[in-house]
């Protein structure tokens, strides 16, 4: 299909869905409206660039009417987008509901793409996260490859990176969110993920864990390097005492959830790393969500493991990886375009999408928990 | 030869029926037996061990010192008290150091001088286990048995003064319990490093105990001979509440390389908050009727039903443990908890598993070996494990389980204790023998502490009394195997897999030093005694039931032996009880003793009949038969010595194979016996021994001792013979080709049994017998007087001395160190060993020696097995023929591999 039959006239939109197993992640491309005339500028060689914002909505994957409600009010009745890229079950209503057909993306394969966007073309993307200090990290484009990706979803994949479209998946763990949330759900009575994080801001694992010092009366087994407060066995306390479950804070609980899950996952990823010599680890995920305590304890366990020597370090977009892969992956359908973010080239990011004259882009709705918009450009040949 | 096919007897081996049950017993003159159930102590005497000692440390044994020395070292965790005590038993032979005995240590160049060391004590080890919220019964056991009284250092010689005793004690509860130990039994406690412990238990336990490690993939036990010379480096995973993984490079090196807090603690501790469940047991218990599927997240669940097989995931694969539980609007209570308990137990394993191989990849290590009390045997445990091992390492590597591995902490506790010198024992030198209860504690809590006979007997018919007797085996459907893996879901659950059932027992480990690999084996290493495989489901149910049916007929026999008193039928009763439980335990349970042979079978037997002192069933039958045998001997001799040398060499052969099947158990030859027409029925026998036999190397054979053409043979140095039953059999068929090969000026060293096993001769009934054969023979008189066999006989003053000719050669007996109707030849008397320094010819007769067992053994030297397969399942499967068909195999020396 030859690019030039789309007509690309003044507002430009397009979008991408992930559709996990607990939510949906959406990117969509938004045009500034304040560009000359068509918001295309002509460069150089041909291409025109359009200038844009690329937004970030997220969706209870169980709420997907409400999702979908947003993409038909919001951004079809604007861009007449025909094919979203998405990666997704196949039991959802969307073409009966939005008249549209998905592009099905594979996941991993969005995922890959999105992570190498996000780390090529957006300064500060990544950070590390220690001891309450983020800090972010400059990464030399040159210098990206290879790296290991953790993303923690409802399970846990690890991907070993080594190039655009290289990567392999090297391991995983069923211990992810899922199992964070579903057990957090069975102990807590907690109807959200939020909730249950919200939760265990507040609590104390030492109530419920078992930590070193319990086993050698409190003192270190320095013998090992074992401090008096590492947890020895999670949820181990809870075999001893004549306790039942209504006994114990859901606080309580769910911080040792929390952190038994983040410490098995920081555990396996060094591990991971180390096998391979991988000197950066980026963790992806809802799982993460920017929440300082989940990022806190992986950031932890790897420090612990690798005894400093390597670090955690996450995405500002995390939550996004496989939409804005999928979202970058419409260059498979097309040809040459290229979308341009605001400092750099993207490459490889390609548009498949319609113009719609009478586009006008609302932002985002109050129930989304958006990320930060994408200043870009895009390339258009 | 009667009796074929319509009338088959005792198909293991030739043995009497009970045609003699009235017989009155009749004591077996020199018989000092010891009633012990365990393997012969030899040499083991006072002044021996001082001897030795001296060599190393002034430790000596005072040799007024009670007979019973213990110590014992203890693991006290937070669920179970493992507690592991030695107990030396001054049961050896008492004065078996006779003349005889003397007189071969001089003729083998045996003395006190350049006798190999002992540096350990004879005796047992045995393990308990209690439950530490029990901890007083334990504290009633140590105080029963005395233990605590013991100096902790029984090799040293000072003594303690009471009330300063030490036990060495590992595991959280060394400081929870000192004070108590020291107000019940007024010992103090010694603690000891835990990972220290564990590592040098696990050390000691893979290098000394044969077949100690076995995988466990997909319902199925293998067990795995370690080379001890290759154990290191390996990586050890300690689960117990937390998980410790452990890379250990020797004995002592030893790090901590990781772990992980999701272990044991973890499964209990959600577990019981998630299900309510009472015991660790009572979970592990739900999980066997679990399915995970309801509660966990699988691949399949998210792409739709498809595999996500790009990245190798299958749709059944666990994508998020638990991760059901988030979506659908269910409470704690809509769950299952065997679903629950499921679901824990393999995300929990399985992670195990994967950080475990994660570090062995690591450290480039190949063998994982598991353990602690998260394991404890339970079979689904051990398949997840291995399943995430095998999958992540794409089966580089093995993930492998201890058959002692509740005890590792508490080994490595009591190998703490100085100069216990076990550092120095070999596989060889243990023993590990099943007690009559192990079918019923089923590797679990050991029951009360069982002092003497009668206690056992009680306990017997208690369990008679309580309906819970165990009968007998039938043969069971196969067990299907879990087909589960890591992440997929079982294909049966429960049925297949009872948690208890897979728990293997642990038996006491009888350390006995003198005990040696017989030197002739061409590979030690690669040596296996067993001929039939009973890892094979058709042949171990064939076998057991083999035995059980023929167990009557054995009570019988072994009643009659004592006279039939009151006493003996009710110990009879009981063995029967005990031995068929631990048929019925094994029938369930093909692994619980480890591997299996048919060797340790029919040895179980025989220990379960002295552990209620039944010394020598078979004693009046044995003697009747010798009695009869030698009656008739002259005139077998007189006629061999008719006949032309190679007429003789066959006849001698097939003397022997006649010899071997002669009546035993067939009841129409029994009735000719009785007319007592003995050489004729052996002729008749010998006579009806058609070449060519089923495996025929007699020519070879004959031309190895008669040459061919002008070529003539050197004659054989030194010749083993491994004699097998009394009476015809030694007397008809082994003496003779004995006395073929002193005549021809070769020494011959007769190999009997050191106890008692059905009507096999003795070591010690053979002088007996070779004494009353020389009397009508000079050959076997003068061999006997030089071998010292007859040192106690009538010496005929003109013989004496006077005809030293070239050719005459001594006739010896020595005991080849076990009690059994077979032969495992990695652990003989050092008698044995040192007799067969000098030979060049082994020659093995009878079922149980060169059939059953050694059949397929290499020697360093010419070897001739000799046998009538007595079985017709074991001489189609054997040598592709039929029952009575004869074995004459004879096979140059095995050269070695370098």
């Amino acid at each position: 299909m030859d690019p030039k039959d789309y007509c690309f006239s003044t507002q430009i939109s397009h979008l991408a869905l992930d559709i996990g197993g607990t939510l949906i992640k959406l990117v969509y491309f938004s045009p500034n409206g304040d560009n000359s005339q068509d918001g295309s500028i002509v460069v150089g060689n041909g291409c025109s660039v359009v200038k844009g914002r690329l937004c970030f909505a997220k969706f209870e994957t169980r709420k997907i009417d409400d999702c979908l409600d947003f993409i038909r009010f919001n951004i079809l009745q604007h861009s007449g987008v025909q094919h979203p890229n998405g990666t997704t079950r196949d039991k959802f209503p969307v073409k009966e509901k939005l008249g549209i057909v998905f592009d099905k993306e594979d996941e991993m394969h969005s995922l890959v793409s999105g992570v190498n966007f996000l780390l090529k073309t957006v300064p500060r993307e990544a950070f590390t996260y220690l001891d309450g200090q983020k800090e972010f990290v400059q990464i030399d484009h040159n210098d990206l490859y290879p790296y290991l990706l953790v993303n923690i979803g409802s399970g846990v994949s690890m991907i070993k990176v080594d190039g655009d479209g290289k990567y392999e998946r090297i391991s995983g763990t069923s211990l992810g969110g899922g199992t964070f949330l579903g057990l957090g759900k069975l102990l807590t009575k907690c109807k959200s993920f939020d909730e249950l994080l919200e939760l265990s801001h507040q609590g104390n694992n030492r109530v419920i864990d078992m930590l070193v010092g319990d086993i050698y009366g409190g003192t270190d087994y320095s013998k090992i390097g074992l401090s008096s407060t590492a947890i020895a066995s999670s949820f181990g306390k809870a075999i001893s005492d004549g306790k039942e479950l209504e006994d114990y804070q859901p606080e309580d609980v769910a911080r040792s959830l929390l952190r038994m899950i983040s410490n098995n996952i920081g555990q396996i990823a060094y591990l991971n790393a180390l096998r391979f010599g991988l000197k950066r680890i980026f963790f992806g995920g809802f799982f993460i969500r920017g929440l300082e305590y989940t990022m806190d304890t992986i950031s932890v366990a790897v420090h612990f493991w690798s005894r400093g020597e390597a670090k955690a370090m996450f995405l500002r977009h995390e939550g996004f990886l496989g939409a804005l892969g999928a979202f970058t992956s419409y260059k498979d359908q097309s040809h040459s375009n290229d979308l341009k973010p605001h400092h750099q080239a993207v490459q490889r990011a390609v548009l498949k999408c319609s113009g719609d004259d009478s586009f006008r882009h609302t932002l985002v709705a109050a129930n989304i928990n958006d990320g930060e918009a994408i200043e870009c450009s895009i390339n258009l040949v | 030869m009667a009796g074929r096919g319509d009338d088959e007897h005792d198909p293991i081996l030739d043995e009497a029926k009970s045609s003699e049950r009235d017989m009155a017993p009749s004591a077996l003159p020199g018989t000092s037996i010891h009633r012990s159930g365990s393997r012969p102590q030899l040499d083991l005497s006072k002044a021996e061990i001082q001897g030795n000692f001296e060599e190393r440390d002034p430790t000596i044994l005072l040799p007024n010192q009670s007979d019973d020395i213990s110590h014992l070292a203890l693991d006290i965790g937070g669920s179970l008290i493992k507690l592991l005590y030695f107990s030396r038993h001054e049961d050896y032979y008492s004065n078996d150091g006779d003349k005889r005995k003397k007189t071969i240590k001089e003729r083998l160049g045996l003395s006190n001088g350049n006798l190999r060391s002992y540096p350990v004590l004879g005796g047992r080890l045995h393990f308990v286990k209690f439950e530490t919220h029990k901890i007083n019964e334990c504290l009633d056991f140590i105080h029963s048995k005395q233990l605590h009284r013991r100096d902790p250092y029984p090799w040293s010689s000072k003594t303690l003064p009471l009330g300063t005793g030490v036990i060495k004690v590992t595991g959280g509860g060394a400081y929870k319990f000192a004070d108590l130990f020291k107000e019940r039994l007024g010992v103090s406690i010694e603690k000891e490093d835990e990972m220290h412990c564990l590592v040098s238990g696990a050390n000691f336990l893979l290098k000394a105990i044969r077949h100690e490690a076995y995988t466990h993939m997909e319902a199925e036990k293998e067990f795995i001979q370690i080379d001890p010379n290759e154990l290191y480096p390996y990586l050890l995973v300690n689960v117990g509440s937390g998980v410790s993984i452990i890379k250990v490079d020797g004995e002592g090196k030893f790090e901590r390389v990781s772990g992980t807090n999701v272990g044991g603690g973890t499964y209990w501790g959600l577990g019981r908050l998630l299900t309510k469940c009472k015991s660790f047991d009572e979970l592990l218990e739900l999980s066997q009727k679990g399915d995970n599927s309801t509660i966990d997240m699988l691949v399949g669940d998210i792409y739709g039903g498809m595999d996500y097989s790009k990245i190798g995931l299958s749709a059944s694969t666990i994508a998020s443990s638990f991760g059901k539980a988030i979506s659908e609007n269910k409470e704690l209570e809509d769950y299952r908890p065997e679903d629950i308990s499921l679901s824990l137990l393999r995300m929990i394993s399985y992670n195990i598993g994967q950080i475990s191989y994660l570090n062995a990849l690591r450290f480039g290590l190949k063998r994982i070996f598991f353990g602690g009390f998260f394991i404890r045997g339970h079979a689904y445990t051990m398949d997840t494990i291995s399943f995430a091992v095998h999958f992540w390492s794409k089966g580089e590597m093995q993930a492998m389980f201890l058959r002692h591995e509740g005890f590792l902490g508490a080994m490595g506790a009591f190998m703490s204790y100085e100069k216990h010198g076990l550092d120095d024992l070999m596989s060889h030198q243990l023993v590990e023998r099943f007690p009559m209860g192990a079918p019923y504690t089923g590797g679990n809590i050991h029951g009360p502490p069982l002092g003497d006979l009668n206690e056992k007997i009680s306990w017997m018919e208690k369990f008679v009394r309580r309906g819970t007797e165990i009968t007998a085996p039938v043969p069971m459907t196969p067990s299907k195997t879990t087909g589960l893996g890591g992440f997929d879901v079982p294909s049966s659950r429960g049925s297949a897999l009872r948690s208890d059932a897979s728990a293997l027992n642990v038996g006491v480990l009888h350390l006995v030093p003198t005990l040696e690999v017989f030197p002739l084996l061409a590979d030690p290493k690669m040596y296996e005694p067993n001929t039939i495989d009973l890892s094979d489901q058709g042949e171990r149910e064939y076998w057991l039931k083999v035995l059980s049916e023929h167990l009557p007929d054995l009570v019988d026999t072994a009643v009659a032996s004592e006279g039939g008193t009151e006493d003996a039928k009710r110990r009879g009763d009981a063995f029967a009880r005990a031995f068929s439980a631990h048929l019925a335990r094994l029938m369930e349970e093909p692994a619980a003793y480890g591997k299996l042979g048919l060797a340790n079978l029919l040895e179980l037997r025989e220990e379960c009949l002295r552990e209620f002192q039944f010394v020598d069933a078979y004693r009046s039958i044995k003697l009747r038969e010798n009695e009869a045998s030698l009656a008739v001997l002259p005139d077998l001799l007189e006629e061999l010595d008719s006949m032309s040398e190679e007429a003789r060499l066959l006849t001698l052969i097939e003397g022997v194979l006649a010899a071997n099947i002669f009546d035993w158990g067939s009841r129409a030859c029994v009735d000719l016996y009785h007319k007592g027409t003995i050489i004729e029925i052996y002729r008749m026998s010998r006579n009806k021994m058609q070449r060519p036999w089923r495996v025929d190397d007699f020519d070879a054979f004959k031309e190895r001792m008669l040459g061919s053409g002008d070529k003539q043979p050197h004659r054989h140095k030194r010749a083993l013979l491994f004699v097998d039953n009394s009476g015809a059999d030694v007397i008809l068929g082994m003496l003779p080709l004995a006395r073929e090969f002193l005549r021809r000026g070769s020494e011959v060293v007769l190999v009997a049994n050191s106890l008692p096993a059905l009507n096999d001769v003795t070591a010690m009934e053979l002088p007996d017998i070779v004494a009353g054969a020389a009397k009508h023979c000079d050959i076997l008189r003068r061999a006997a007087e030089m071998g010292g066999l007859l040192v106690d006989a009538m010496v005929n003053p003109g013989d004496d001395g006077s005809k030293n000719d070239s050719t005459s050669a001594p006739l010896m007996v020595v005991e080849n160190g076990c009690g059994s109707p077979c032969i495992d030849l990695r652990q003989v008397s050092s008698e044995l060993a040192a007799a067969a320094k000098d030979a060049d010819l082994v020659v093995l007769e009878g079922m149980g020696r060169a059939l059953h067992t050694n059949f397929n053994a290499q020697f360093k030297c010419e070897a001739l097995k000799l046998a009538m397969v007595k079985n017709q399942r074991l001489a189609e499967k054997l040598i592709n023929g039929n029952i009575y068909d004869s074995v004459c195999r004879y096979e140059p020396p095995t050269l070695s591999q370098i």
